[in-house]
């Protein structure tokens, strides 16, 4: 329908417009996708078939970007580290035991934890949201290990300087407080398993 | 078998396209055309998006290998799986429910 310059033309185009979406995405279909605006041309006039084109590109690249978010695998190296900086943190807090060190390793474990939060946040998938009583098993396993890392530090130390008791008694506080809240969701979350009705 | 969510739009007109039988990416585009009386135009995105989620989801499955072709032709089939075929078929009885009801509902727009 179209004449074949004009044809080749927009096909070129839109063989470079491809190169828009994701790679993935257009490893698998650039062919397909080429060859169906070809076939188009071939039975509709071009003026009604890049216009639509246009429309379509602008709606499935972002679509096909944000599909390509959801579906990355999660790396958590990042988090990994900036939790390991938190945990060593309030370790030199606890084996220094000075006033302004321990100061200074509370402020820096704080930071690591939040940074540590914030990537994994942006590291996950976008899947669809899951209750929170879901992730009972987080706060648990953390205040756990938050209080084998205490007993740890405080049989290798052996007697904690003045400060460090202050330091020890919040983050062991705070890892019975994780340890409690998980165990209380996890029970919410069992209860929630056994009401609902299986989809049929 | 039923599903939490209905498919969206242009995953039900892609499914309901396939009941027929396998089709190529640009007959999809024809038949999604034809049965939406024109309403309803996939660009080669949209339509390969979709297909792409449809493979992932189950729902429908390249049968391009199944069949010899002619040798020049490089184009790809689909059609439903068993799963697919079922859910195109609630979402059908799904629509036709709806249309009933808003034809109970309001007597002026009982289909011809």
């Amino acid at each position: 329908m179209s004449s074949d310059a004009s044809t080749g033309l927009v096909v070129a185009t839109y063989r470079r417009l491809v190169r828009l979406y994701p790679r993935a995405f257009r490893d698998e279909y650039r062919d397909d996708l080429v060859d169906l605006l070809a076939e188009q041309l071939r039975d509709e006039p071009a003026w009604r078939v890049v216009p639509r084109c246009l429309t379509d590109l602008a709606l499935s690249v972002p679509s096909q970007h944000l599909e390509a978010h959801m579906d990355r695998p999660l790396n958590l190296v990042l988090t990994t580290v900036l939790g390991a900086l938190a945990a060593a943190a309030v370790v030199v807090g606890l084996v220094v035991g000075h006033p302004v060190v321990l100061l200074a390793c509370t402020a820096v474990a704080l930071s690591a934890a939040g940074l540590a939060l914030l990537s994994y946040h942006r590291a996950r998938p976008l899947t669809a949201p899951r209750p929170v009583t879901a992730q009972w098993w987080k706060p648990t396993a953390t205040g756990g290990a938050l209080l084998a890392l205490l007993i740890v530090v405080t049989n290798a130390t052996g007697e904690l300087p003045e400060g460090g008791w202050y330091v020890a008694m919040i983050v062991g506080l705070a890892a019975v407080l994780l340890v409690a809240a998980g165990l209380v969701l996890g029970i919410v979350h069992l209860a929630g398993r056994t009401t609902r009705r299986p989809a049929t | 078998m039923s599903r939490d969510r209905q498919l969206p739009a242009a995953s039900l007109h892609v499914v309901l396209s396939l009941l027929d039988g396998e089709l190529h990416g640009y007959g999809l585009m024809r038949r999604v055309e034809e049965l939406s009386d024109g309403a309803v135009r996939m660009g080669p995105g949209t339509l390969y998006g979709t297909l792409n989620r449809l493979v992932e989801s189950g729902l429908i499955v390249e049968t391009t290998d199944r069949r010899p072709r002619s040798g020049t032709e490089r184009r790809r089939y689909y059609e439903l799986t068993g799963t697919g075929r079922q859910v195109a078929l609630d979402e059908l009885t799904r629509l036709q429910g709806l249309v009933a009801r808003v034809a109970h509902h309001l007597p002026g727009a009982a289909p011809a």
